[in-house]
C-alpha cells in the first residue's frame, strides 16, 4: 500500500506518528467540549441557509479580513495556501489514496495540476509568512502582541510548508523533474551536482520533518490561539442571526437562576466556543472607542480571559474520559474543576471600571473576522452586577430612579413631554386626542418624540424641526405626549433589565391601545428605534419602526420636501457623524447621505470612521448618564476627527450624539468655534422652501441642559 | 435589637401633582413613593443590620391603602415587616394627630431605636418625630449624619455650621436623620420580585383603640386656609460674547442687585 511512498523507508512509521496526533488532538477538543457542558445553553441552530452562506462569506471568502487589505490578503493567501498544500499531506496519511485518484483520468493531468498548484501555493504561504513575521517583529501594528505562540504559529506553519517544498526539491534533484512541480523543479537545478547520498539524506531528512512538524502542529492546536483554524467555521456558523442590537431575552420570573451573567458557566455554550475561536489578532481592542481614549476596557483580552477560565475549568478533566467503572474502581475525578466554574468574571477575565467603560457602540464586533458577540457577554456582566449585587456606578441611581418614577432618565415631569411643540406655526396632536376626536384611522404616522428630544433644550430644536419638515410634506401624525415613556434603552444596556422590562410593557400596552402595530412609527434617535424595532418583539410588541432619515429621505425623493434651489453662495461643508445604533447595528448609512446629497447647499466630507466603521460619540450603553473620569473623552477624540475635515458643521442623527459632539466642540476651544452640531432634520427644515422653515429649526445657540 | 422606621408615603414631585378638596392632596393624580428623607433613614437601618447581629427593622406609616406599592421598595431593599396604619378616618390628620396614632401604634410593638427623616417632601412641618418621641418619652436627637449603637445607647455624628458634634442617648430613642448619610442601595432583582407579593400589616383606628371621631381632620389643630402657586420663573438670561466682555456684563449685573457687598 505504500506504493507512491516507496522510496520513503520507515515509511509505515506515519500512521502512528499522524494519527495519534490526530487521536490527541479529537480527545483534547473533547475536553473543551466537556465544559462546554458545563454552561448554559444556546440554540444557534435555525436558519440553516443563512448560516451555510455566511460560512461562504466569512470563513471561505474571509470578507471581514479584507477591512485591513494587507492583513486580508495575507490571510487569505495562507488560509488558501494551506489548503491546497493539505491535499499533499493528506495525501501522505492516507497512503497515496488521493494521488491514486486524481491521477486515473486523463493520464495524471489533474494530478499534474493539483502538484503545480501546490507548488504555487507553497511559495504564496511562504511569502505570505514572511510578511506575516514582519508585522509581528518590525512594523508591529498596535493592536497585535508579540507574543511567543504567535512566533511559534508562523515557525510550524513555515517548517510545514518548507520541508515539504524543499523535500519535493531535494527529490527532484535526485531522480529527475517531477511533473507539475514548477518551483520545487526549479529549486532542483543547483542541487543537481551534489552527491546523490547526500540528496537522498537531505530528502529524507525534510521528508520525515515535514510528518514531525505535522504531527506537532496538530498537537500543538487544542491549546493555542491558533484553534481558530479548527473553530471559526464553527462559530461563523452558529453566530448570532438575531438582529444585533437585539439583547438576549431574559425571564425575571426565573427565580431559581442567576440573573445575568457571573461565572463562565452562566454563559451560553456559545460564548465559550467565541473564547476558543479568538485568534487574538485584536481587531476589536483596535476599534474599542473605550480603549483608545485610555480606558481599562480590552474587548480582546475579556474574549481571552473567557476562555481561559474555560481552560482552568478543565484542569481536573483526563483527557481520556474515564468510565463510571473506573471512577468507581479506583476513585479517579473526572470532574470539572468547581472552583474554577465559580470564578466570577468580573475581575477575572475583565476589571470591574471595564465593565462600565463600554459604550455598547459594536464596534468590536463589527470588526471581529469570526463573529464573537463581544457586546452581549458584558452586557450579562452588567445585569448579574445590577440584579443580583446591585454593585454600579453611583450616578446610575438617579438614571435607575428617574426612568422608574417619571419614565426617563433626566427626571424630568411628564408634564414637560409637549414643551417642545410650543410656537410651533401648526398643531402637534395626540394619539390620545385624535382617538378622542375619532380621527385617529387619519394617522399617517406617530413620531415617537423620545426622552432627549422632549427634554434636552438643545434636542427639542430637533423635535420642531422633524414636525417641521412632516407638516411641510403634508404627513398627517401624531405624538403620544405624556403617555410615551423612555423605551427602556439605556436601562437596559446598563444592565436593569428590570426597569427596562416595565418600561416596555408600558409602551407596548400604549402603542397597542392606539393601534400602531399596524401603522408607521417614526422617531429621530436611534436608540429607540433600534429597541423599539429590535427588541420589543421580545416582549410582544410588533411595530414598524423607521428612523426619521429614512423617512425624510423617502419625502425627499417622493418630491414632498420643496428646497430651495441653490444659491450663489458658497457650499456649506459639512460632515456626517454615523450613530451607532443607526449605522452599525442596523445598517441604515445610505439614507442620511442621500438628504445631504439632495440639498444644493450641502457639501459632504466624510470622516475615515464612518458607516459601519464609525465611531461612538461616547454616549452608547447607558454611558450618557455616567461620568467619564477615566483616560481621555470620547466624544473630544470623535470631535477631534470631524474637525480634521474642516466641515463647518457636524451633522448628527441621533440625540446623544448631538450632546456629546456640541459638548466635544466646546471642549475643542478656538478649533471648534464657528463649527456647529446639528442634526438631519434640521439641515433639510433649513432648506425647505416653505415657511414653515422659519419654526425656530435653525437656531441653535442658547441655554443647554443635562 | 429592634429598629423601627417611620416612612410617609409622599407624591412623587412629577409636576403632576394637584390639590383636591379642602386643598388636600389628590391621591389619584399621584404616584406615591417613599418620602426621600425617609429613605436615608431606612438606609442607616440597613447598616446597623449589616454590622450588628439580629437587627429586625419594621417600617411604620400611617396613610392611605394606595400608599403601598410605592412603600414595598423598603421591603425590596431588605426591610424585615411593614406596618401600615390605614383608616378613612384618619383622613386631613394634623401633625399632632399622627404623632398621636404613630404614638398608639409604636405603643403596640417592642422597639430599641426609631428612625425617620429630618422632614417629608410634602408636609415639611418636621415636627411628627418630635411629637411622637414627646409622646413615647424617650430621647430625641435631630439630623444625625452617622449613628452606632452599643452598650445600650445611640451615638449620634452630626453636622453643625461650625463643625460636627457627636450625641449619645440611652435606647430606647428616637433618631432623625439627613442626607449626609447617603442614598439608598438600590434593591436587587429578587428583593423586587420577593417584595412584589408582600403585603404589609395593616391595623386600623379600632386596632389601635382610638375613636374614629377623636382622629383625622376632624380633630384637627391646624387647617389650611390657602393656597397660591409660586410665581412663574422668569426665563433666564444668557450672555454671550466675548469673555472680557461676559465678564464686565456679569459683574454689572450682580452689582445692581447687590447680590454680593
Amino acid at each position: 500500500m505504500n506504493g507512491a511512498y516507496a522510496d520513503v523507508p520507515g515509511y509505515l512509521l506515519v500512521f502512528p506518528v499522524v494519527y495519534g496526533a490526530v487521536a490527541y488532538f479529537a480527545l483534547a477538543m473533547a475536553r473543551h467540549l466537556r465544559v462546554f457542558a458545563a454552561a448554559g445553553p444556546s440554540n444557534p441552530f435555525a436558519s440553516v441557509p443563512r448560516r451555510a452562506w455566511g460560512l461562504i462569506v466569512y470563513a471561505l471568502a474571509q470578507a471581514k479580513m479584507f477591512k485591513d487589505a494587507r492583513a486580508g490578503l495575507m490571510h487569505f493567501t495562507i488560509f488558501w495556501g494551506f489548503i491546497a498544500l493539505t491535499i499533499g499531506t493528506a495525501d501522505i496519511i492516507m497512503g497515496g489514496l488521493i494521488q491514486a485518484v486524481v491521477a486515473w483520468p486523463l493520464d495524471g493531468a489533474l494530478w499534474t495540476a493539483v502538484t503545480a498548484l501546490q507548488n504555487v501555493a507553497a511559495v504564496g504561504v511562504l511569502l505570505a509568512l514572511g510578511y506575516a513575521a514582519w508585522r509581528r517583529l518590525v512594523s508591529r501594528p498596535r493592536r497585535l502582541a508579540l507574543t511567543r505562540g504567535a512566533l511559534i504559529i508562523l515557525g510550524l506553519i513555515g517548517g510545514v510548508v518548507g520541508t515539504e517544498l524543499l523535500a519535493m526539491a531535494l527529490e527532484a534533484a535526485r531522480s529527475g523533474d517531477r511533473a507539475g512541480a514548477v518551483v520545487a523543479n526549479a529549486l532542483a537545478v543547483p542541487l543537481r551536482g551534489l552527491d546523490p547520498r547526500l540528496l537522498e539524506v537531505g530528502f529524507l531528512t525534510c521528508w520525515w520533518a515535514h510528518i514531525a512538524l505535522v504531527a506537532a502542529f496538530i498537537c500543538y492546536l487544542p491549546g493555542s490561539k491558533h484553534l481558530h483554524i479548527a473553530t471559526s467555521f464553527f462559530n461563523i456558523y452558529l453566530r448570532k442571526l438575531a438582529p444585533r442590537g437585539e439583547l438576549p431575552a431574559m425571564d425575571l420570573e426565573a427565580e431559581s437562576q442567576t440573573f445575568g451573567v457571573r461565572t463562565i458557566a452562566d454563559l451560553g455554550w456559545k460564548d465559550l466556543l467565541d473564547g476558543f475561536t479568538c485568534t487574538e489578532c485584536g481587531r476589536c481592542t483596535e476599534a474599542c472607542p473605550a480603549n483608545a481614549t485610555g480606558k481599562s476596557l480590552d474587548p480582546r483580552a475579556m474574549i481571552m480571559g473567557i476562555r481561559h477560565l474555560a481552560v482552568d475549568a478543565e484542569r481536573g478533566l483526563n483527557l481520556i474520559p474515564n468510565s463510571p467503572l473506573v471512577r468507581d474502581a479506583y476513585g479517579l475525578d473526572d470532574r470539572l474543576a468547581p472552583a474554577a466554574l465559580a470564578v466570577p468574571i468580573v475581575d477575572a477575565a475583565i476589571p470591574y471600571d471595564a465593565v462600565w467603560d463600554c459604550v455598547t457602540c459594536g464596534a468590536c464586533v463589527e470588526a471581529c473576522p469570526v463573529l464573537i458577540e463581544h457586546v452581549d457577554k458584558i452586557v450579562g456582566l452588567r445585569r448579574n452586577l445590577v440584579l443580583e449585587e446591585t454593585r454600579f456606578p453611583p450616578e446610575l441611581n438617579g438614571a435607575f430612579r428617574n426612568m422608574e418614577q417619571v419614565g426617563n432618565p433626566w427626571g424630568s415631569p411628564r408634564a414637560d413631554r409637549m414643551d417642545w411643540t410650543k410656537d410651533l406655526p401648526f398643531p402637534v396632536p395626540t394619539a390620545a386626542e385624535l382617538a378622542r376626536a375619532g380621527t385617529l384611522d387619519s394617522l399617517d404616522v406617530l413620531y415617537w418624540v423620545g426622552c432627549a428630544a422632549s427634554f434636552d433644550e438643545r434636542n427639542r430644536k430637533v423635535a420642531r424641526a422633524v414636525a417641521t419638515c412632516l407638516s411641510a410634506a403634508g404627513v398627517r401624525f401624531a405624538v403620544l405626549g405624556q403617555e410615551e415613556s423612555c423605551t427602556g434603552d439605556p436601562a437596559r444596556r446598563m444592565g436593569n433589565e428590570y426597569v427596562f422590562q416595565v418600561l416596555a410593557a408600558g409602551n407596548i400596552e400604549t402603542l397597542k391601545r392606539y393601534g400602531m402595530e399596524k401603522r408607521t412609527i417614526i422617531t429621530a434617535c436611534p436608540h429607540c428605534f433600534n429597541t423599539i424595532g429590535n427588541e420589543y418583539g421580545q416582549l410582544g410588541g410588533t411595530f414598524e419602526i423607521v428612523h426619521h432619515s429614512v423617512y425624510l429621505q423617502g419625502l425627499l425623493a417622493a418630491g414632498r420636501l420643496p428646497i430651495a434651489a441653490d444659491g450663489d453662495g458658497p457650499k456649506r461643508a459639512v460632515t456626517l457623524h454615523d450613530s451607532c445604533y443607526l449605522a452599525r447595528y442596523n445598517a441604515i448609512v445610505a439614507e442620511p447621505r442621500e438628504v445631504l446629497r439632495q440639498l444644493p447647499v450641502i457639501e459632504l466630507r466624510e470622516m475615515e470612521k464612518r458607516e459601519r466603521s464609525t465611531f461612538c460619540c461616547g454616549a452608547g450603553g447607558g454611558r450618557m448618564w455616567m461620568e467619564e473620569s477615566r483616560g481621555t473623552r470620547i466624544n473630544e477624540e470623535r470631535t477631534r476627527q470631524a474637525l480634521a475635515t474642516g466641515a463647518q458643521a457636524v451633522v448628527t442623527e441621533c440625540p446623544f450624539c448631538m450632546t456629546m459632539i456640541r459638548d466635544g466642540l466646546s471642549a475643542a476651544g478656538d478649533r471648534g468655534a464657528g463649527v456647529q452640531a446639528i442634526d438631519l432634520a434640521e439641515v433639510l427644515a433649513a432648506s425647505l422652501l416653505a415657511p414653515a422653515a422659519a419654526a425656530g429649526a435653525t437656531q441653535t445657540s442658547g441655554p443647554r441642559q443635562g | 435589637m429592634q429598629v423601627v422606621v417611620l416612612t410617609k408615603s409622599v407624591p412623587n414631585t412629577t409636576g403632576d401633582e394637584g390639590l383636591g378638596p379642602a386643598f388636600r392632596l389628590d391621591r389619584n393624580a399621584i404616584d406615591p413613593i417613599i418620602n426621600p428623607n425617609d429613605e436615608y433613614a431606612i438606609e442607616v437601618a440597613l447598616r446597623l443590620a449589616e454590622t450588628q447581629p439580629g437587627v429586625q427593622i419594621t417600617m411604620l406609616t400611617m396613610g392611605p391603602a394606595a400608599a403601598w406599592p410605592g412603600l414595598s421598595k423598603g421591603l425590596a431593599v431588605g426591610v424585615h415587616n411593614a406596618i401600615l396604619v390605614s383608616d378613612p378616618a384618619l383622613e386631613g390628620s394634623c401633625a399632632l394627630g399622627t404623632a398621636n396614632t404613630l404614638a398608639a401604634a409604636l405603643r403596640r410593638i417592642t422597639f430599641d431605636l426609631i428612625l425617620a427623616g429630618a422632614d417629608t417632601s410634602d408636609g415639611r412641618a418636621g415636627i411628627v418625630g418630635a411629637a411622637v418621641a414627646t409622646l413615647l418619652g424617650i430621647p430625641f436627637i435631630t439630623h444625625a449624619g452617622t449613628l452606632a449603637v452599643g452598650n445600650g445607647a445611640v451615638q449620634v455624628r452630626r453636622l453643625r455650621d461650625d463643625g460636627h458634634e457627636r450625641l449619645e442617648a440611652p435606647l430606647p430613642a428616637f433618631v432623625s436623620v439627613t442626607q449626609e448619610v447617603g442614598d439608598l442601595r438600590y434593591p436587587s432583582l429578587r428583593g423586587i420580585m420577593g417584595s412584589r407579593s408582600r403585603k404589609p400589616t395593616t391595623w386600623s383606628l379600632g386596632d389601635l383603640g382610638i375613636e374614629p371621631a377623636d382622629a383625622g381632620g376632624a380633630r384637627a389643630t391646624t387647617i389650611v386656609l390657602d393656597v397660591e402657586p409660586p410665581q412663574p420663573r422668569l426665563p433666564a438670561r444668557i450672555v454671550a460674547g466675548e469673555p472680557g466682555a461676559v465678564v464686565g456684563e456679569i459683574v454689572e449685573f450682580i452689582a445692581e442687585r447687590r447680590i454680593v457687598s
